[in-house]
């Protein structure tokens, strides 16, 4: 039975790697290992060649040093932190909301069942989220010290347990979501508000790390002993990729212990929970004459709502409408300091720095993209957008409106913020602003692509489009390969034709990308549409 | 008013809909029946302009759906099996929108809005989100959605699934207004009681094909329309 509900889970997750939507039928053996291998490049060789090479800088001096426990407390804690970054926020609605809660619960199915299949859900996207840190810190460490039976223990135990305890941690704070949600009533707006303080916090600590990180391979043998003697916790934990057996022991009881909390909260807990309807007080219906809307505005209305009633959809979609304002209030403020600080590290070219700004808000732009999982969130509601009197191209359009309304009004402000502090003449300034505006429709268009290419309107819970379809996936890496692009290729040869040539390049080349995209979506996009 | 004309479609090797023909007309309240997998769905969401067909044509007041899909569908609404509504809206915000889409003026729909809510019992739950509904709630719903801009042409897929005993009376009354003003309703039922008190025509498909149509009369003759479907299920199993 729970193999067969993992089955179901995990058919929900990769559904597009098996299913293709575009002909209606399964893929064939050769189509699933290119899908497969599609992910397992950018998991592994992106975000995991990210962590490897700040492996490989951090390991050897704190090896020298004698204080190897401290490159795996450090290495560990950072998996830990990407894996409960990655997972907390689904945990909620992958054990709690499944729309396929009520079904499973109807038929001679343990609860127990129910609840294991969903954690190793749960579990596997922790492991997919702290592997990418975990794995590359282990074998770099296998290769710089020689290799032990203990130190091979060490290593396998981080990378079965550290998952594990991301796991917990989500699904404890997935428990303290659902017991609040069950009493507010704008759940929406608070659940959006704490995650943010969430991320804030995670925010905070990231770039704190950065510089922390330098002064302590500088530093290695001070912080070392200040550790080990105020936080021991943390040195038994850093010891277990040396291969201490007391600490490999400790750390495995711990986390066992910890799974028996957990789980034993959990299981008197889910069914009270998940089926919970709440006791939040009826809203009244006071009757009034609405104002008309055209089909236009009432789609685009419908599509905004949609993302706003929807913390998760707010959350993994839209964190660019905050992050664009705090860029360009953070450029208010430190700008002077920081292009200045850029202006003198690449003094050997004009125009870095200007194309540096231009890439950083790119990238944050980068962070909205509620128009992918927009065609896949019509879900099975998908019969009303086809047969209302409104063309496909207007529901489409619709999408694309929200996308460049919910990010062109942040990142306007952000530009008007960043805009005298571009060390160029008006000139280029002016080209710098068309082209962030030029990449944001060209992000958008290619995000409506996407949501098209891989639609998946037949998902159980809102958190697959969302989060875990292939569509966002390339997105996300997809804008980031883009931006580094930009940047790379302008230190490696374009300031030799100088910030208003490469920009009006670029302008040129999205351009012309955003006419192809157009097209294809006024035409085939439009048949996908009315065919979902 | 709707003439489908020789509606074929096929899912891979299967033909869901086969050769199929009818006609109705103004003022004709129309049965579609037929055992589960037969073609009614995959029919009524043609027609609706939802499922794209492979041959045939079909044409709602002499308009074509495949040329002409915005005019046909400003002409009709369509009520699926299941009312798979927009969850993250309120019951008034949705029935807004569908009144912003057809273009329906501030007062006209707020009378109607009014009516019917009244009728059905629903006006103290309007401003609930539809995520709280009940399946009878969401149905009641989707009934007042698809009769707010006036429609011609109706069509309705087991439209008394999960409705109480008074709302199902109700929404027979509304569908025998909607035919007394010229309009007309295509709808597929298993209750077989309620097409045969209810309907001034019926036609029963089979596996995509159309076995048998016309007035109920002449469908049913003598017997019940009970009797009469299960011998025709009978009949063409043998052949």
């Amino acid at each position: 039975m729970l193999k067969l509900l993992v089955k179901k889970q995990l058919m929900e997750v990769f559904r597009a790697y098996f299913y293709n939507s575009k002909k209606n039928t399964s893929r064939s053996k050769a189509g699933i290992i290119v899908m497969f291998g599609g992910f397992i490049i950018i998991m592994a060789g992106v975000l995991g060649g990210t962590f490897a090479f700040l492996a490989f800088n951090l390991c050897a001096p704190l090896v020298e040093a004698g204080i190897d426990w401290l490159y795996f407390a450090v290495m560990g804690l950072l998996g830990i932190f990407l894996g409960v970054f990655g997972s907390v926020f689904n945990t909620f609605s992958t054990l709690y909301l499944a729309k396929d809660n009520d079904f499973l619960l109807s038929m001679p199915i343990p609860v127990k069942d129910i609840m294991v299949s969903r954690l190793i859900n749960v579990y596997l996207l922790s492991l997919m989220y702290s592997i990418v840190v975990l794995l590359p810190s282990v074998i770099v460490y296998w290769i710089t010290v020689p290799v032990t039976p203990t130190v091979i223990l060490g290593g396998i135990v981080l990378l079965i347990l550290i998952p594990l305890f991301v796991t917990l941690l989500s699904c404890l704070l997935g428990w303290c979501v659902a017991k609040v949600s069950l009493r507010l009533k704008n759940k929406s707006l608070i659940t959006v508000l704490l995650s943010l303080a969430f991320f804030a916090a995670y925010y905070f600590l990231y770039f704190k790390a950065q510089g922390l990180l330098s002064d302590v391979i500088a530093n290695a043998a001070v912080y070392g002993e200040n550790i080990k003697g105020a936080a021991y916790g943390i040195y038994l934990f850093g010891r277990i990729g040396t291969g201490d057996l007391v600490a490999i022991l400790l750390f495995t009881v711990v986390i066992l212990a910890l799974t028996a909390a957990v789980w034993m909260l959990l299981q008197k807990t889910f069914l009270s929970i998940s089926t919970a309807t709440g006791a939040v007080k009826k809203t009244v219906y006071h009757e009034k004459t609405a104002q008309q809307k055209t089909p236009g505005r009432a789609l685009l209305g419908r599509e905004i709502t949609h993302f706003l009633s929807n913390p998760n959809y707010m959350l993994n979609c839209g964190l660019g409408i905050i992050l664009l304002p705090a860029l360009g209030i953070f450029m208010l403020i430190k700008g002077r300091e920081l292009v200045e600080a850029l202006e003198s590290v690449f003094s050997f070219g004009a125009g870095v720095t200007t194309i540096l700004i231009c890439v950083a808000l790119c990238m944050v732009v980068s962070m909205n993209d509620m128009v992918v999982p927009s065609v896949s969130l019509e879900g099975k509601s998908i019969w009303l957008a086809q047969s209302l009197p409104v063309r496909p191209w207007q529901v489409l359009k619709s999408k694309l409106m929200m996308q460049l309304l919910l990010t062109g009004i942040p990142l306007l402000f952000a530009l008007v913020c960043v805009f005298g502090m571009i060390p160029d003449g008006v000139p280029v300034r002016i080209l710098a602003v068309v082209f962030c505006l030029v990449n944001l429709l060209l992000l958008s268009l290619f995000g409506l692509f996407l949501g098209l290419k891989f639609a998946n309107v037949k998902w159980t819970n809102e958190i697959t489009p969302i989060k875990q379809g292939m569509a966002v996936l390339i997105i996300i890496f997809g804008s980031w390969i883009y931006c580094a692009a930009i940047a790379g290729l302008y230190l490696w040869q374009g300031y030799k034709i100088g910030p208003a040539a490469y920009l009006g390049i670029l302008i040129a080349l999205d351009g012309l990308f955003c006419v192809g995209l157009y097209l294809w979506l006024r035409r085939q996009g439009c048949r996908k549409f009315a065919e979902l | 008013m709707l003439k489908i004309e020789h509606l074929t479609k096929s899912f891979g090797a299967k033909k869901a809909v086969d050769d199929l023909t009818l006609h109705i007309a103004p003022g004709e309240i129309y049965g579609f029946i037929g055992h589960n997998g037969a073609g009614k769905t995959t029919t009524l969401r043609s027609v609706a302009g939802i499922q794209q067909f492979d041959e045939g044509e079909i044409r709602i007041n002499g308009r074509s759906i495949r040329t002409e899909p915005l005019e046909c569908k400003r002409e009709m609404a369509y009520i699926p099996d299941n009312p798979d509504l927009y969850e993250y809206m309120s019951g008034i915000k949705f029935l807004n929108f569908i009144a912003d889409i057809f273009g329906v003026s501030p007062q006209e729909r707020k009378d109607r809005i009014h009516d019917y809510a009244e009728r059905f019992e629903l006006t103290a739950d309007l401003a609930q989100p539809i995520a709280a509904y009940s399946h009878g709630m969401k149905q009641k719903l989707a009934i007042i959605s698809a009769w707010i801009h006036r429609p011609k042409l109706i069509l309705m897929d087991e439209p008394f699934v999960g409705l109480d005993p008074k709302a199902a009376h109700l929404l027979k009354e509304m569908m025998r207004e909607v035919c007394d003003q010229g309009g007309a309703i295509f709808f597929s039922t298993h209750v077989l009681e309620v097409a045969e008190k209810l309907c001034d025509k019926v036609a029963i498909i089979k596996q995509g094909q159309l076995i048998r149509s016309g007035t109920m009369e002449e469908v049913k003759g003598d017997d019940s329309l009970e009797e009469v479907f299960l011998e025709l299920e009978e009949d063409s199993s043998e052949e």
